[in-house]
């Protein structure tokens, strides 16, 4: 079968089960909606009709397809506390989680390239070691604590940064950007650590192929050849494992926001969870993983596009 | 004793890390027959005093003494993170077998489920089962072990298929060996390799998932102390007390490097390549 197709396929079939997998989990659960938006007081009738606005008193398929196409339309329901649209907040919270996702990824890749050529240059000698012990010790580091103790010593002892502080895309951006580096960097260095690694070890594999030495005995300079034929070919590998640090990034910057006080995804999903306000709770968990897997889906493609092999296997 | 380090002596990466996960264990052994100080007794005499010879820790912002919060928030910490490694393992080793010995389409079904679990990013799953079932250790070990369970699945998996084909599998079942015993005598000590460096990891993620749920107040709840609601107690008060910060931290990041390290160790000494996430 056509490797795309296929492909398509599988990311249909998973966000479906993702989406079955949230809904479920928030249907299952103890407790009724209507009172928690109505309180103790109210009366059965105000109740009963309240489920009839909801929609809460529809067999569980019919629920499910409701909020399946209201997911599609961009329609989440109405947050039971803010009572205000789902899709609305996330509108809000979203680009501050996700530009300091993507700017986490960046610098995971402008630092841990530069270091990942470096340390395959002369496997096993002084550097390469350094690099592989400092890389154990980074990677091991939880975001949050490595957030924390930057707080303590860049922000207040060294005061590079003033901590706590948030300056909002719309009052300036470079602002912005630069409030959202050392939280981004938090989140970067330990996977700085892992892409660097995995960088350095598919440098080495490549530099022993055969190409790379045909090319070398036709009088192909050491720079040039790692230039033009390894490090391309060495990233191809680098894809997948970028995928799955992108994933995780999503999942590291949502506690490092809490505590650099950032505005993001996260302190709404806690609050929503602390309040019990499963709508909201509920689309934010379905945005998150759905996003997850369509960039699986597009690294695949991405994958299969610069390495044609993949398609067949 | 003398001929375990100098079994080891050449793996410096297996020496530190027991090194490190000894002394959090040992935190954990002693906590449950001797504290230093009441770890819940407040005191405005002693509120965020810095360490000194009686509070080597110091105290906290109520008075309480951060090395004996510590010693005992090192309890649920391993606690979660062993047992909750335990419900992965269960979980793994009983999906991917299934996956890995029966095939076809009940094979898609649990790897298309495992792939969607694994989509959730990080330990957002684990906060929808905490928001779920309610807070509490326990349903922070169960919420941990079904997250971690499909990696485990996908490595059972993979590892059985390509155990199935060699001559000794076919040969025990050849001469009648039921599934069962093939499985847990035969195919399971085969995956160990692979396994055994996977679970390790996967403890010290699973540590960090605890703590994390814990700073961000989901996880193990206030006033039992953990190293992760310890954080997040500690941090407004990091400019004044940076101790309550810095001290449950470096217990956190000894067990998990520790961990790491040892499982870096295993990987190198019996060199079974490439890494686990």
């Amino acid at each position: 079968m056509n490797y795309f197709l296929k492909r398509t396929i599988q990311l249909i079939c998973t966000l479906i089960t993702v989406s079955i997998i949230t809904f479920c989990a928030f249907y299952v659960i103890p407790g009724d909606p209507a009172r928690v938006i109505l309180g103790p007081d109210a009366s059965d009738e105000q109740m009963d009709n309240l489920r009839e606005d909801l929609g809460l008193n529809r067999s569980f398929p019919v629920r499910y397809f409701r909020w399946v196409s209201g997911a599609l339309t961009g329609d989440l329901g109405k947050s039971l506390t803010f009572r205000q649209p789902v899709s609305e907040l996330l509108g809000q919270k979203l680009p501050v989680t996700l530009s300091l996702a993507a700017m986490a990824l960046l610098i995971t890749m402008l630092i841990s390239f530069p270091l990942g050529i470096l340390a395959s240059g002369r496997p096993g000698k002084f550097l390469d070691q350094l690099l592989s012990v400092l890389g154990n010790i980074f990677f091991s580091f939880p975001p949050f604590v490595l957030a924390l103790l930057m707080t303590l010593l860049l922000g207040l002892t060294l005061k590079l940064f003033v901590a706590g502080e948030y300056i909002s895309f719309t009052e300036s951006v470079p602002g912005f950007l630069a409030s959202l580096f050392f939280p981004a960097l938090a989140v970067a260095v330990p996977k700085i650590a892992i892409s660097q690694k995995f960088l350095r070890a598919s440098i080495l594999a490549e530099k022993n192929k055969e190409y790379v030495r045909a090319a070398k005995s036709r009088g192909l300079s050491d720079t040039k050849a790692m230039v033009l034929h390894i490090i391309p070919n060495s990233l191809v590998p680098i894809i997948t494992v970028f995928t799955i640090i992108a994933s995780e990034i999503l999942g590291g910057s949502l506690v490092v926001e809490m505590v650099f006080n950032i505005p993001g995804i996260s302190r709404l999903l806690i609050t929503a969870i602390n309040v019990r306000d499963f709508p909201l709770t509920q689309g934010i968990v379905l945005y998150l993983a759905g996003m997850t897997v369509i960039v699986y889906f597009l690294a695949d493609i991405l994958h299969s596009l610069v390495d044609p092999r993949i398609r067949l296997k | 004793m003398r001929n375990i380090i100098r079994y080891h002596r050449h793996s410096p990466y297996l020496i530190v890390g027991s090194f490190f996960v000894g002394i959090v264990l040992f935190a954990v052994l002693i906590s449950f027959f001797y504290l230093p100080h009441d770890p819940y007794a407040t005191g405005i005499a002693t509120k965020l005093i810095a360490p000194e010879f009686e509070h080597p820790f110091g105290c906290d912002h109520e008075g309480r003494d951060v090395l004996s919060r510590v010693i005992l928030g090192t309890r649920p910490t391993v606690l979660i993170s062993l047992s909750g490694i335990l419900i992965a393992l269960v979980l793994g080793l009983i999906i991917g077998s299934i996956a890995g010995r029966v095939g076809g389409l009940i094979d898609n079904l649990l790897m298309l489920l495992s792939d969607s679990i694994m989509a959730f990013p990080g330990i957002l799953l684990a906060l929808v089962f905490v928001a779920v079932i309610g807070r509490g250790m326990l349903s922070i070990i169960l919420g941990l072990g079904i997250v971690f369970a499909p990696s485990y699945a996908r490595i059972v998996r993979s590892g059985i298929r390509q155990l199935n084909n060699r001559e000794y599998i076919l040969l025990a079942r050849l001469i009648g060996v039921k599934t069962p015993r093939l499985l847990v005598v035969h195919l399971f000590p085969g995956l160990l390799p692979q396994l055994l460096p996977a679970l390790v990891v996967g403890i010290a993620n699973m540590a960090l998932a605890e703590a994390a749920l814990s700073y961000l107040g989901q996880g193990v709840q206030i006033p039992l102390p953990s190293l992760g609601n310890m954080l997040m107690e500690g941090q407004s008060y990091i400019t004044s007390a940076p101790w309550t910060v810095i001290f449950p931290s470096l217990f956190l990041v000894m067990y998990v490097l520790g961990l790491y390290f040892i499982s870096e160790g295993i990987r190198i000494k019996y060199g079974s390549g490439g890494t686990e996430k």
